[in-house]
């Protein structure tokens, strides 16, 4: 075989993995918006119980990705300038959600914060629960998808040279006014893209959340409920909904890398 | 600036006792070879690397303990570090209280023309003299310099140099600059200090430490061409009284010389502009080191050649100008004579 010729076989066999990965990501996914996107688009102008779904769905994937920033973003900072002693061990608690079947997660929360357990009993007292509530769709929310968010912003942060908060601080910085002004600007862009993903992740859940609050449904759920009441028919308009509003997180956080500028690092 | 004793940390490199006194408005120059701890001592004096032992004081008061913000040091590292969601006017502006003030030092250094552009699209001598400005803005009593002017080209070096040195004069800033360039050290420095594995090995004049180094370490770094190891003799053993010339033997070299460091292991040190090359002997001479040898090698240095004499198993090489090479004739085998004056072999 000639140079020429391996190198032909090496792209064509590259080519092929790439394609047939493709493939088997996207065929499933295109089945179900190609069967079910139409009817459901309909179903969204008038179908009252996949509107507040989808609404629910979307006020809380929101609030618990915006908790998430307002405090995994310092966390997410101590862990990438290991401000924190065990910092590795501490990291590893923190992306341990990520390795639970998600139907566990739900069950660590009912045992964490159910009305039997001692938050929970604290939170009845203030006239809240989990359990049956938006508070619980949001709380399994965030169980499940802000390890995601730490981890990337994490990551980001750590791709900031420190030396660029010395330099702020040399300038009159005091150090959180350095990050503040330097550190978070500069990794804004991954942590925009860090929200992105956890907010995807949130918007999907089903296996946390149901075992927490059936009950105001969220999209996953709805689809779930009418698939077991109603059959595959029924069930297919709400998922493919779910699949085609995805889409818009997705393709905001590709514009968003596609941006991306380089940060200078010394070598 | 007075540090005594100082220490920090930098991951696992540890830089230990360091002690030196810098007066105020003085340009001090910091030596050594690359991980010798040059930037982690500049960024201990500008508070952003916590000391781990000793003291620094800054215009007369304790800062050991006190926050980088707090300690009015501007500070350029060797890559500019400019804030790349900034433009250049902002990266200046930064931490200056006066905006005036900030535009004439940009005006200064001739990065205000520079000011609307974004950093991205600065090349690498532009970004330091941005860099510079930044520094400078905020009208710092103490400015430390990580090889600040190695990305900028020959002739904007020197212009910035010379801009930079009047304006430490007229503003009576203390300087503290890490470079590998000697000539700049020379040139700028009152004070010079080689950091070697984390210690401070020597303190003294730049001219002090290129005639004297503490070492034959601190010789090599600072481009001695001639560093021979082994054992300098007891004085009264080689010149019978005369305190500070003693006799060295080494790599099949015997020389005279002086120093201040006693019998036992140690180096010759000799600057290869010091070393007179002859085709012949030229009778009595006040010379203590007359060597004869062979040329080995004559390779051209800009002005100058560099000629390696092979004399026993050592090799000595001499700069001379390319002219006395041309007169002398000389080219591998050629036998020469090598004539050293005690006083340009440095025992330490």
């Amino acid at each position: 075989m000639t140079p020429r010729a391996v190198h032909r076989a090496a792209t064509a066999s590259v080519i092929g993995g790439a394609a047939l990965l493709f493939a088997t990501l996207v065929l499933p996914v295109g089945a179900l918006v190609l069967r079910g996107g139409l009817d459901g688009l309909r179903q969204l102008g008038v179908d009252r119980e996949l509107q507040q779904a989808l609404a629910l769905t979307g006020m809380a994937a929101t609030t618990a990705t915006l908790v998430t920033v307002l405090l995994g973003t310092p966390l997410a900072y101590l862990l990438a300038r290991d401000r924190i002693p065990g910092g590795a061990l501490v990291s590893a608690l923190v992306d341990l959600p990520l390795l639970i079947p998600h139907p566990v997660a739900g069950i660590a929360l009912l045992l964490a914060f159910g009305r039997a357990s001692p938050a929970g009993a604290a939170l009845s007292r203030v006239g809240m629960s989990v359990v049956g509530s938006p508070l619980g769709i949001g709380l399994a929310m965030l169980f499940v998808a802000a390890p995601l968010y730490v981890s990337a912003a994490r990551e980001s942060i750590a791709r900031v040279d420190e030396r660029y908060e010395a330099v702020a601080r040399t300038l009159g910085d005091a150090p959180w006014t350095a990050v503040r002004r330097v550190t978070l600007p500069l990794a804004s862009r991954g942590l925009s893209s860090a929200a992105v993903v956890m907010w995807a992740r949130a918007v999907s859940e089903f296996g946390a959340i149901v075992i927490l609050t059936y009950n105001p449904k969220v999209a996953s759920v709805l689809s779930y409920d009418r698939f077991t009441a109603y059959g595959l028919d029924a069930a297919l308009p709400v998922a493919a909904v779910l699949v085609i509003l995805a889409l818009v997180p997705l393709l905001t956080l590709r514009s968003l890398r596609a941006g991306a500028a380089p940060v200078e690092r010394a070598p | 600036m007075i540090a005594r004793g100082l220490g920090a940390k930098a991951g696992s490199f540890v830089l230990d006792d360091v002690t030196f006194e810098l007066p105020d408005g003085a340009w001090g120059i910091v030596l050594g070879p690359t991980g010798s701890g040059k930037t982690t001592l500049l960024e201990t004096v500008a508070g952003v690397r916590r000391a781990i032992a000793g003291c620094l004081m800054l215009r007369g008061q304790d800062v050991t303990h006190t926050p980088a913000e707090a300690r009015r040091v501007g500070m350029v590292y060797q890559h500019s570090y400019l804030f790349p969601h900034l433009t250049v006017d902002e990266n200046v502006r930064y931490g200056a209280a006066d905006a005036g003030a900030a535009r004439a030092i940009s005006k200064r250094f001739g990065a205000d023309a520079l000011r609307d552009r974004r950093v991205a699209s600065l090349s690498g001598g532009e970004r330091q003299v941005v860099a510079l400005a930044r520094a400078l803005a905020p009208r710092p009593d103490i400015l430390l310099l990580d090889e600040p002017f190695a990305a900028l080209d020959a002739r904007r070096r020197t212009h910035i140099r010379r801009e930079l040195r009047q304006l430490q004069r007229e503003q009576g800033i203390t300087v503290l600059h890490v470079t590998h360039d000697l000539a700049e050290a020379g040139t700028l420095g009152d004070l010079a200090m080689v950091l070697e594995r984390g210690r401070l090995i020597q303190v003294g004049t730049p001219t002090a430490i290129f005639r004297h180094p503490a070492s034959g370490s601190v010789a090599e770094f600072l481009g001695a061409e001639n560093v021979f190891s082994g054992t300098i003799a007891a004085p009264r053993d080689a010149m019978g009284g005369d305190a500070d010339v003693l006799s060295f033997i080494g790599e099949g070299v015997a020389l005279i010389g002086v120093g201040e460091r006693g019998a036992g292991p140690g180096h010759a040190v000799i600057r290869g502009l010091d070393i007179v090359l002859a085709r012949a002997h030229a009778g009595p001479t006040s010379a203590r080191n007359v060597l004869d040898g062979v040329v080995d090698e004559v390779t051209a240095d800009g002005m100058l050649s560099r000629v390696a004499v092979r004399i026993g198993q050592a090799t000595l090489v001499a700069v001379v100008t390319q002219s006395s090479a041309h007169d002398l004739a000389l080219a591998a085998g050629v036998p020469v004579v090598a004539t050293i004056k005690a006083t340009a072999v440095h025992l330490c």
